[in-house]
């Protein structure tokens, strides 16, 4: 009984609960036929959203205000460049994936140069320089689709054992950020700033430069999952991202990280990652509109929050 | 010496272009290009059309200026003072790819007042001032399904892609597509999913609706989420249907593919992004005194398996098949509108 207890004071247990449910309901619309089917899918597409959610997930737990806008037209610009870079061939691939995480280290390091020079809170800052990095993603190609590598595409596109390989490198990258978050001096760092930034400042936390890492890993982040989505989808297109600004934001606030900083959950970032994907899936499977279908994804999305949040408040 | 060559390019043009040219009305006439968005391959080849065809005719003196002008954020208040910008910059002629088909209408009654001739394309406005030139999404949708019926009058399950919710051009093809299922029963649509007019969006949303969807014989789609949904078949270990593609490049070379490997037979049918070039030219000719009436309709551009690989071939790698329209086609549109 107590271990149960313990399992529903954990926040991202909620995010599962949904995830589950949502699978249960999808696949009993053909009987239980489509359950491998849909949780491959479902692994396959929740990964890049957990690869951006991480990103968005520590920057998040840095406290109130701090977000990363960029995330978007980051990936639009590290697939597009990347896949520009390697032109097809094979033997540029680890170039291409040098490139982008290079890309992203930029990115980061100009998102808190704004917000630390020119002291420009982070909304707009990471705003201002996702302007840019689109434009530059324009400019750059101009829309035109190049394919990826072949060996990287059959890579990106294939499993092994049945697990998509898109998820595997999610769930590595995941326990790396588990690793770092719970078992490093940064981690502690940035739980406590998001918690009290002046207390740590007081308690002689290098602020500024855990803030400078977070952004940097952040936009690092999400320029690896341009490149693995535009090798994934056969090609960068420049709207590519623009699905993962609110999904990025949507899966750490499912997933049961505090919004107001401070504590963050990595397996919630899965469960509500699978779950984003599984909604649309059920309701797409049921055959509902489009605008009928964004209405029930509001109202599920707010149902979830409330229920996790309803349980952290009684503890 | 100057004029003399301006007599002689004028003569030039003048044949070229035939009987209706009366250049000298407009080459101190100003144009501008009022665009709400620029972020997918389709409008970027739309304002590289552009910059060809009026590079040309500015240099070749048929009107003074042609400039484009793109907003940042596609909404429609940022494009009502763009507009609003050009009545104060003088412009002769607003040529305008609109955010919202009815919240600029404010902004283009002003230009009009300001004696400025407005003429909205894809993205028309329903201001009755400006010039209209739409392209008949209801039956390029039913035209998918009418080759569906020839190719396979058996039918069968169809799987629908649909583009942007909300947007009125996505409306207009899902009409067309229901339209279309009606008067062919045998084909019933089992499935339907937002594509939002991108290969990542729909191949995710096609890979979520398959598991639970039964044998699909044909997809139709709205443009830029064939290939897309190709691949997701493909990853669920599914026979491929016909796909019906939508002119980008990955989605010919796919189908070429295909075709080279297994005889795959499909269609292929979009707007051409050089429809803001016929728009310039119809621009261009109501400046010069043309009566032309409010509403034109421009053919959309369908590929088939017998000239896939011509098209192919001109069209750009990893672009849109395109097709940019000279002051004749221009005319002819116009004629063929009375």
């Amino acid at each position: 009984m107590t271990a149960a207890r313990l399992l529903f004071t954990k926040p991202w247990i909620w995010s599962f609960a949904a995830t589950v449910i949502v699978w249960v309901v999808t696949v009993l619309f053909t009987g239980g036929a489509s359950s491998l089917g849909l949780s491959q899918a479902a692994l396959t597409f929740a990964a890049f959203s957990v690869i951006v959610g991480i990103g968005q997930m520590f920057v998040i737990t840095l406290g109130p205000g701090n977000i990363d806008l960029s995330v978007p037209a980051t990936m639009t610009l590290s697939g597009t460049l990347a896949l520009k870079l390697m032109d097809v061939q094979d033997g540029m691939i680890l170039v291409g994936l040098l490139t982008s995480i290079l890309l992203g280290f930029a990115i980061g390091i100009g998102n808190y140069a704004l917000i630390k020079l020119l002291r420009i809170p982070p909304i707009i800052a990471t705003l201002s320089i996702s302007f840019i990095v689109q434009s530059t993603a324009i400019w750059a190609n101009r829309g035109l689709r190049i394919k990826p590598p072949e060996v990287l595409a059959s890579f990106t596109t294939s499993s092994l054992f049945g697990i998509p390989n898109i998820a595997i490198v999610a769930l590595i990258l995941s326990v790396v950020a588990w690793v770092l978050l719970k078992k490093t001096i940064y981690g502690r760092w940035i739980s406590a700033i998001g918690q009290s930034t002046f207390a740590a400042r007081m308690t002689g936390i290098p602020v500024d430069g855990t803030r400078l890492v977070t952004y940097i890993l952040c936009a690092v982040l999400a320029s690896i999952c341009g490149y693995l989505l535009a090798s994934f989808s056969g090609g960068a297109a420049l709207n590519m991202g623009s699905e993962y600004l609110l999904m990025s934001i949507a899966v750490v606030v499912i997933g049961g990280t505090a919004v107001a900083g401070g504590n963050s959950n990595i397996p919630g970032i899965w469960g509500a990652s699978l779950f984003m994907f599984l909604v649309v899936s059920m309701l797409n499977t049921y055959g509902f509109g489009a605008g009928f279908r964004l209405i029930l994804t509001g109202l599920i999305i707010i149902a979830v929050i409330l229920v996790a949040g309803g349980r952290q408040s009684n503890r | 010496m100057i004029i003399r060559k301006m007599l002689f390019a004028s003569v030039a043009i003048a044949c070229v272009a035939g009987p209706f040219s009366a250049l000298a009305e407009t080459s101190g006439k100003k144009i501008a290009l009022s665009n709400n968005y620029a972020g997918n391959s389709w409008r970027q080849a739309m304002l590289t059309s552009w910059d060809k065809i009026t590079k040309d005719a500015v240099a070749k003196k048929i009107v003074a200026a042609a400039d484009p002008f793109t907003t940042a954020e596609n909404q429609a208040t940022e494009q009502a003072a763009q507009i609003q910008n050009m009545i104060l910059q003088g412009y002769d002629a607003i040529v305008i790819n609109a955010a919202s088909p009815t919240a600029l209408n404010g902004a283009i009654k002003e230009a009009c007042n300001a004696g400025i001739t407005v003429v909205s394309f894809d993205g028309i406005v329903t201001e009755p001032c400006a010039w209209r030139i739409a392209v008949d999404f209801k039956g390029m949708g039913e035209s998918q399904v009418e080759y569906l019926a020839k190719k396979m009058p058996k039918g069968g399950n169809l799987l629908e892609i649909r583009g942007l919710a909300g947007v009125s051009v996505d409306d207009e093809i899902h009409a067309g597509i229901q339209a279309g299922a009606q008067k062919n029963p045998q084909f019933k649509i089992v499935g339907a999913v937002n594509g939002d007019w991108a290969q990542d969006v729909a191949q995710r949303a096609v890979a979520g609706i398959l598991p639970s969807l039964p044998e699909i014989t044909a997809v139709v789609t709205q443009g830029g989420d064939g290939y897309g949904a190709a691949q997701a078949f493909a990853a669920a270990n599914r026979p491929t249907p016909t796909i019906v593609m939508g002119n980008r490049e990955d989605e010919l070379v796919w189908w070429k593919q295909q075709k080279d490997k297994n005889g795959y037979e499909t269609m292929s049918v979009s707007i051409a992004p050089g429809v803001s070039t016929l728009a310039f030219w119809v621009a261009q000719q109501i400046l010069d005194g043309k009566q032309v009436k409010k509403d034109l309709v421009v053919p959309f551009l369908r590929i088939d398996q017998a000239n896939l690989e011509t098209n192919l071939a001109s069209t750009q790698k990893g672009g849109v098949a395109n097709v940019e329209y000279s002051l004749e086609d221009a005319q002819k549109v116009i004629s063929s509108a009375k």
